[in-house]
């Protein structure tokens, strides 16, 4: 006698990731498409601040108590964010002035991306030594390949950062996920497979709107941070919704994603932190950090309700330290 | 070691706030350089093929001569840095220092590809020759781009008005400017014998 079994659909926690995940785009698609100035706008105000203090958490979370073996690794890490998250605020801040021409100002830029980039060169290889029987010195290769594009094409360099940085985040979610939730792995794949449909249908919807108006100074720094400039070609429109749409989902998954996959992130859960909890620890320290942290927060938000345009400009220069700090921590997780 | 990069931290660290008192440039669209209108004069040509001519001729009437220097004046009192924002091209710096780097990228890839052998995976050796074809291509790209139109675009000659010049759209080449008692602007090109045929 034959058995017969029925396969019951089982909504899995997997089901719900991969369907939230597509409602969310599919309505930011819609709302950033139709008014990405006041999305980039309000994303900024609410989320940037948050996020950030939520990548700190999670950094801390994740410091080992003692390096050892790592140590040239976040030696290397560390002190490369100091150096090139200061020198790029004293190029930011100091550029315009009788100091600086223009060549001198490309040749420092380019200086700084060469920098950076022989810089995440370095990590990589110093993973790759921690590995075993595996030869990561092709990051230097790589490294010097990416150097010269940016003394050849800075200016798409630059504006390449800029859209490549959202995805750090989905790659580090990615790490994640494979860490601490296997299970929705393949879901989160679908996810990340879906990303280019979305940005397709802005391209798709959007690219024969107009050029957004530029009439008043913070108009025209959202245009030009998503390139308007360097992609005159491109309606700025399309420009504007697709940077926003990818800052949404960066935001998204600092914010909401990482702590659902990976408890010790949940910011209130500050015992598996071995920074402040380690025999050995700092815990007094620690807890000034994130108290400072959250400070900047309420700052932010108060700065931005005050004279939006300035505070935007002045968190954008110095958010490049939260880009930089990403990168070790993200190849340590390879 | 760790002192002199703690000493180097510090130094950009303040510098920063030194020089973060020298006011910040004024980056507001108003204050993008936009470039002057060209003068223009309306006048007649004349360009004439000559077959006994050596070398091309921009002959200019006496009377325009004058127009041109009042709209010379006009454009000297702009004094703007729009030839400077404008440039295009690498610098030499650029040129350089990316070939430094695309040279060191070559060396680096060469010794790592074969030194590599078994240690480096499959999937590591793949990617990295991937992006080499690409950054080749890309360059490849670049030097194509650069490559000039055939000779008859480059020489100011009758062969300048044959369709295989036509796709390129410009041309160039060594002229001779005179001032000349006629009324009209005279452009005498020469004319060489060998004329192309109309299928070229």
């Amino acid at each position: 006698m034959q058995e017969i079994r029925l396969q019951r659909f089982e909504l899995t926690s997997s089901h719900k990731l991969l369907g939230g995940f597509l409602l969310a785009c599919a309505a930011g698609v819609a709302l950033i498409g139709s008014f990405p100035l006041q999305m980039s706008i309000a994303t900024v105000f609410l989320f940037a601040g948050v996020h950030n203090f939520m990548e700190f958490r999670y950094f801390a979370a994740r410091m080992p108590l003692k390096w050892g073996r790592s140590r040239a690794y976040y030696s290397v890490g560390i002190g490369g964010v100091v150096v090139l998250a200061t020198a790029y605020l004293t190029l930011y801040f100091s550029s315009g002035n009788w100091l600086w021409s223009i060549d001198t100002w490309a040749a420092a830029s380019a200086s700084w991306n060469t920098a950076f980039v022989l810089w995440l060169g370095l990590l990589i290889y110093l993973r790759g030594r921690q590995r075993p029987r595996s030869d990561w010195t092709w990051a230097f290769p790589v490294a010097f390949g990416l150097a010269a594009l940016a003394w050849i094409v800075p200016q798409y360099w630059s504006l390449s950062l800029v859209y490549i940085h959202p995805f750090v985040a989905m790659w580090f979610l990615e790490r994640q996920i494979r860490r601490t939730r296997p299970e929705w792995l393949r879901a989160y794949h679908w996810c990340l497979a879906s990303i280019p449909l979305f940005l397709a249908s802005i391209w798709l919807a959007f690219a024969s709107q107009p050029n957004l108006p530029e009439d008043t100074n913070l108009f025209w720094r959202i245009s030009q941070h998503a390139g308007s400039q360097i992609l005159s070609g491109i309606s700025s429109h399309v420009l504007v919704a697709t940077h926003v749409f990818l800052e949404s989902i960066h935001y998204f998954v600092w914010i909401l994603l990482i702590p659902l996959v990976d408890r010790k992130a949940i910011p209130w859960r500050l015992e598996q932190i071995p920074l402040l909890n380690g025999k050995g620890g700092f815990p007094k320290l620690v807890i000034a950090a994130f108290t400072v942290a959250l400070v900047i927060v309420a700052v932010l938000w108060g700065g931005f309700a005050v004279d939006y345009t300035t505070t935007r400009d002045v968190y954008f220069a110095f958010a490049i330290a939260h880009v930089l700090a990403e990168f070790p921590f993200l190849i340590k997780m390879l | 070691m760790q002192r002199t990069l703690f000493t180097l931290a510090a130094m950009l660290v303040f510098s920063t706030f030194a020089l973060a008192d020298i006011a910040r440039p004024d980056t507001t669209p108003h204050h993008t350089p936009k470039p002057k209108p060209e003068k223009l004069i309306d006048t007649e040509m004349d360009i004439r093929l000559d077959s006994d001519a050596k070398e091309a001729k921009l002959l200019i009437p006496k009377a325009q001569i004058k127009s041109l220097r009042a709209a010379l004046e006009e454009m000297d009192d702009d004094t703007g840095n729009t030839a400077a924002v404008t440039s295009g091209g690498l610098s030499r710096l650029q040129t350089i220092v990316s070939g430094l780097f695309l040279s060191l990228a070559m060396v680096f890839g060469g010794v790592w590809f074969v030194r590599s052998g078994k240690a480096a995976t499959k999937t590591a050796k793949t990617a990295v020759v991937a992006l080499a074809i690409a950054g080749i291509a890309t360059a490849a790209t670049f030097v194509y781009a650069n490559a000039g139109p055939p000779a008859e675009a480059r020489s100011i000659t009758g062969k300048m008005f044959s369709p295989s010049v036509h796709m390129y759209g410009f041309g160039w080449g060594r002229v001779k400017l005179g001032v000349a008692p006629d009324e009209r602007i005279q452009l005498i090109v020469p004319d060489p014998k060998d004329k192309p045929s109309g299928d070229e």
